[in-house]
């Protein structure tokens, strides 16, 4: 079962959104497989103190993303094909990278001292 | 669907307190219903509950009728709370089956269990306990309009935080909610519209989509709008912790 308890939702993008996102990202870190059952919709908004109108556009997000796969009478479970999960694994990656292109930029560094830094870590961390 | 057109209010002897103000509401939405102390809330609440009369005929309309025409269909959760000290939850529910005909005592059964209340006298439990049977007594009288009047006075943050959670965990969608709180922080991710009334006029009605595509929050909304936050230390300290 996903548990939906770790999210922290901001106050910022729509709680849907956040909800999708965060099932990617679970998928991403292995925390989440093809075939785990998810909460029902009032579990979902139980647990993130939602309106039950909001969980449930968060399924149909899901389901509309090819995420998420809803059986005839019963519970939702996670499918997804190989290319959605190279999709979300490019995302993620990118959305790392961004962030990170961001901050070295906020120091005023340039490509190429970065380019030594990154090297650097690197083989540190190839050490140890 | 509410319905208000033209809705002025006054107090007899009185300052106007609320001057033309038009919206609607469709089925199952949420809207909170903002404003600083003395801007008209409260009143607003008691017309569409039908407790106050507005100034002339038909301003308020509730599924086409007035709103004294629907008893039975509006329930009031407080933060007062309307259950008694000295029942456990299973004899409140004995009592509220045989006044309301329409309480359904399976669902409160089930919501009792939900919430894991234990069969004690009422006066016994913890606030959050309190407002845990509150909750399941409101909602077990399915009614499909559902006010409420500052539900976090007196609360502290752990019992504001079980509130919302019994109360996200027993709605069904359907219902037609309007709430008033300075709590904005626990209704943040909770509402699907937003309304601000200041100096007994509407001034702000946005829905939440609109809202966070402009990237603002309620807490920004209301600070622009109202310009001072209440509780502002209290959320300071929040932040902290």
């Amino acid at each position: 079962m996903l548990d939906f308890t770790q999210l922290d939702l901001n106050t910022v993008e729509p709680v849907y959104t956040q909800i999708n996102e965060f099932v990617k990202r679970q998928i991403f870190l292995g925390k989440a497989k093809k075939g785990d059952p998810l909460p029902s919709r009032r579990e979902l908004a139980t647990q993130l103190k939602i309106n039950p109108n909001t969980a449930q556009r968060a399924f149909r997000a899901m389901e509309e993303a090819g995420l998420v796969l809803t059986p005839k009478n019963t519970v939702s479970i996670l499918y997804f094909d190989d290319d959605l999960l190279l999709d979300i694994q490019r995302e993620m990656t990118a959305d790392i990278v961004a962030e990170f292109v961001r901050r070295v930029k906020e120091n005023n560094l340039s490509l190429d001292e970065v380019m030594i830094l990154l090297q650097q870590e690197w083989e540190k961390g190839a050490e140890e | 669907m509410v319905q208000i057109e033209k809705l002025y209010f006054t107090y007899p002897n009185y300052a106007t307190v609320l001057e033309d103000l038009t919206f609607s509401v469709p089925k199952g939405q949420i809207v909170a219903i903002l404003g600083a102390n003395g801007a008209g809330k409260t009143t607003l609440l008691k017309l569409i509950a039908g407790l106050l009369a507005p100034d002339g005929n038909l301003q308020v309309l509730i599924d086409g009728k007035a709103p004294l025409e629907l008893a039975g269909k509006i329930a009031f959760i407080s933060e007062g709370g309307t259950y008694f000290n000295d029942l456990k939850p299973k004899e409140y529910g004995d009592f509220l089956q045989d006044f309301f005909p329409s309480f359904d005592r399976p669902y409160f059964d089930m919501l009792l269990e939900f919430f894991q209340l234990q069969e004690r006298p009422i006066k016994k439990m913890s606030k959050g306990q309190k407002a845990k049977v509150e909750v399941a007594a409101g909602m077990a009288k399915r009614t499909p309009y559902i006010i409420m009047d500052e539900p976090f006075v007196g609360k502290d943050m752990f019992t504001r935080q079980d509130f919302m959670q019994a109360l996200a965990g027993t709605l069904t969608g359907e219902e037609t909610i309007f709430i008033t709180t300075h709590e904005i922080s626990e209704i943040e991710n909770f509402v699907d519209r937003v309304i601000i009334l200041k100096e007994n006029n509407l001034v702000v009605d946005v829905t939440l989509d609109e809202l966070r595509q402009e990237g603002r929050t309620i807490q920004e909304l209301m600070k622009e709008t109202v310009g001072y936050q209440e509780h502002s230390f209290c959320s300071l300290l929040e932040k902290i912790e």
